[in-house]
């Protein structure tokens, strides 16, 4: 039974609504911001109940704006995770700022135990990640942040959709980003991204950051960047928003089926605490594997489209040559990434699919 | 009679088909990002361009910033570029912390190379030349200075894809060259997209990279960066429209020339010299009484635009490099003169006769 990861074929099999609004772009040829970006900034900002959405070329460029915004420069430090995708860290270095890792906890999440140790007289900014579309403990992040009076900026790329105790990611920071690549909740056809804030100095200084400094056509107020979501892809996630409620059941759903599926194989298996009041995007569903490069072979070798997020974190990359970390600073991000994988839950995985995954790693380890 | 300044509807409408089974391939295929229609469109265009390697970006801006990142063009450096182009030339140059040096421009609305040598200081990097309009920057006079000095030449090729100097195209014309393939460009995606060209290898690698988080496989990340991708649906779509550009360049030409005639008792028309190879992306005429005449032609219904009525060195974003109107005598002069006037594949003779007639009685 093949169980693919790729699910976009099947998402966009009917896209005719999609081709709809984009024959009607193209007609009044609004390639370059426009009524399309313009429309989908609003209905997301209702979305998550922020006042302003700046849409962004992708989630990184989101980042970037984000910490740019707040001035974030070469002599600041911006504390972050050490397992996250590389656009957190490209973003802070982006900036020119340094970054500085803490570990992560059991559920993957930044821990907020290990950030106070981390601050010091140059930390502008705490980055807290919704790794894999869960989410740390925001009210501690925040409360840190507060004593420190450093700002905070949320990396929720994979956050869209998720609550915590009815709270959206992305509306604890005073400006946070988001991602619509592909394989996110809320995503589109190529590249996307956008920020929210309710701070209107900050949001009317980056509709000009993002789109060249521009005031207007003829005018350039400083020197900017072109970081602006294409229209085609408004639309796509205009759309998108609208079906994402029962995607994301959909996917809690197949989450919960393989979670009780799981469970059992305990110690071999083990999966995130998940507490109540949280609802996750399911972005990526991961748990921690005994023996787990043979169990993904194992897998791979049953069609089980399983990935790893990712083998190596962040401190441990070439990358990160100059930062200086080395190998056991950060035990449990370490530990999981040796452990880790990632099973398909999407919207398309059904039932008896969840059943066979289960199935098979049960054999495994028999 | 209303003429926009711009019209996609004439030459897409004649390759609609190919232009969405190319849509649909690609939203088929689940590959969204970073596939085979990147790949495929990087080595077209390098071909068309005669350039040995290109890197899909996501825009023209993006490219001109990471080539020059990707040259370790740092504060403390300057490069030389011209005060007549776009904002992104310069800014690109601000971007990675260096300052951006301008020099006047000459009659061809091209950096004048006679005025480079006095902008060169120990600090200089690199020169950015723009061919402004379509119009190939005198490249043979820049590449020997820029030899000279051991300066890295970047074309800014935003509005030139297609244009030849000495039979050579853009984009093998320096080191590197960056294109946008904006919707207003000659050749242009459906959106924000550009590309980079280059002869060197290390500078691709390093781009390949430099575009797509630093990643060397899925799992390596060897330095830490942007996210600049071109996307698949749009590369899809630029590949089909590559097969087309040379028709749509000719047209552009004819089209362009008969306005020279026509319009040349009027107004100053813009001229190809001997040895080069004007794609005419953008028509830019210089006038007497511009804004007069601009209103004119608006107010019978003909869209015209002005590139660019501020100079860069003027912009409240360049007020920090603390330049003089005066500094640029050539610059200032065309800024108060230059206007674009129509020109798209599909404008129509009857159009044009319009437009040179409403100037006549302008100047009557």
């Amino acid at each position: 039974m093949r169980i693919p990861f790729n699910y976009l074929p099947l998402q966009f099999a009917d896209p005719s609504a999609i081709v709809r609004d984009w024959e009607k772009l193209i007609a009044t040829s609004e390639f370059t911001l426009g009524p399309a970006v313009d429309a989908f900034e609003e209905k997301f900002a209702a979305y998550v109940g922020m006042d302003h959405c700046i849409a962004t070329n992708n989630g990184t460029d989101a980042l970037i704006l984000a910490l740019k915004s707040l001035g974030v420069g070469d002599t600041d430090e911006v504390i972050t995770v050490c397992n996250t995708f590389y656009a957190t860290v490209g973003a802070i270095v982006a900036c020119g700022a340094t970054p500085v890792f803490v570990d992560c906890d059991k559920r993957y999440q930044m821990d907020v135990s290990k950030i106070e140790a981390a601050i010091t007289t140059r930390t502008k900014v705490i980055l807290p990640v919704h790794w894999a579309g869960a989410s740390p403990d925001m009210d501690a992040v925040m409360h840190i942040a507060s004593q420190h009076r450093i700002e905070v900026v949320e990396d929720a790329c994979m956050g869209i959709g998720a609550s915590l105790r009815g709270r959206s990611p992305g509306t604890f920071g005073r400006i946070n980003a988001y991602s619509m690549h592909p394989l996110k909740s809320l995503n589109v056809m190529g590249d996307g991204g956008m920020v929210v804030t309710n701070d209107e100095s900050l949001a009317c200084w980056l509709r000009k950051y993002r789109n060249h400094g521009m005031v207007d056509r003829d005018h350039i107020e400083f020197w900017g960047v072109n970081m602006r979501l294409q229209p085609l892809q408004a639309i796509v996630a205009s759309h998108g928003l609208d079906d994402l409620q029962p995607v994301l059941e959909k996917r809690n759903r197949n989450a919960a089926r393989l979670d009780r599926g799981l469970t059992p194989l305990a110690p071999n298996v083990v999966l995130p605490l998940r507490p109540s009041g949280f609802m996750e995007t399911q972005a990526l569903y991961m748990g921690l594997f005994e023996n787990r490069n043979q169990l993904l072979l194992h897998l791979q070798n049953h069609e089980i489209e399983a990935k790893v997020h990712y083998p190596l974190p962040l401190h441990l990359q070439p990358a990160a040559r100059s930062l200086n970390y080395s190998v056991g600073t950060f035990p449990v991000a370490e530990w999981q990434a040796s452990h880790l994988i990632t099973l398909p839950v999407h919207q398309f995985v059904e039932a008896e699919q969840i059943d066979f995954m289960v199935e098979t790693i049960g054999k495994f380890y028999q | 009679m209303k003429i926009p300044y711009t019209n996609f509807s004439a030459k897409n409408s004649a390759i609609r088909h190919q232009l969405v089974s190319a849509f649909e391939q690609v939203m088929d295929s689940g590959r969204y990002i970073h596939g085979p229609e990147m790949f495929a469109f990087e080595t077209e265009f390098a071909s068309y361009c005669g350039a040995r390697y290109a890197t899909g970006v996501a825009n023209g801006t993006c490219g001109l910033h990471l080539v020059l990142r990707a040259m370790d063009i740092c504060a403390g450096d300057e490069v030389i570029t011209a005060p007549n182009s776009f904002v992104a030339s310069a800014a690109s140059i601000a971007l990675v912390g260096a300052t951006p040096v301008f020099v006047d421009v000459a009659d061809d609305l091209n950096i004048d190379p006679k005025n480079i040598e006095a902008a060169i200081t120990p600090r200089t990097k690199a020169i950015i030349p723009v061919h402004l309009a379509g119009r190939p920057a005198k490249m043979g006079p820049i590449n020997m200075i820029a030899k000279q000095h051991g300066l890295f030449v970047l074309e800014d090729a935003a509005q030139a894809v297609g244009a030849k100097y000495g039979g050579v195209r853009t984009g093998s014309l320096g080191d590197a060259a960056s294109f946008s393939l904006h919707p207003l460009k000659n050749l242009h995606a459906f959106g924000d997209a550009g590309i980079v060209t280059t002869q060197k290898e290390a500078l691709v690698n390093r781009l390949n990279m430099s575009k797509n988080h630093g990643l060397s496989s899925r799992d390596r990340c060897e330095f830490w960066t942007y996210n600049c991708r071109l996307d698949e649906l749009q590369a899809a779509l630029l590949r089909v429209q590559l097969r087309e550009l040379d028709r749509w360049t000719d047209e552009r030409r004819q089209l362009a020339f008969r306005y020279n005639q026509l319009l040349a008792p009027y107004l100053t028309v813009p001229e190809e010299a001997s040895g080069e190879f004007h794609v005419y992306q953008t028509y830019v005429v210089q006038a007497d009484q511009r804004n007069e005449l601009q209103k004119y032609l608006v107010n019978h219904g003909v869209e015209v635009l002005v590139h660019y009525s501020t100079p860069i060195h003027m912009q409240p974003a360049a007020s920090s490099l603390n330049y003089l109107p005066e500094d640029f005598p050539v610059t200032m002069h065309q800024s108060k003169r230059i206007m674009s006037l129509p020109l798209y594949p599909g404008l129509t003779h009857d159009q044009q006769d319009y437009i040179v007639e409403l100037v006549a009685q302008f100047y009557k």
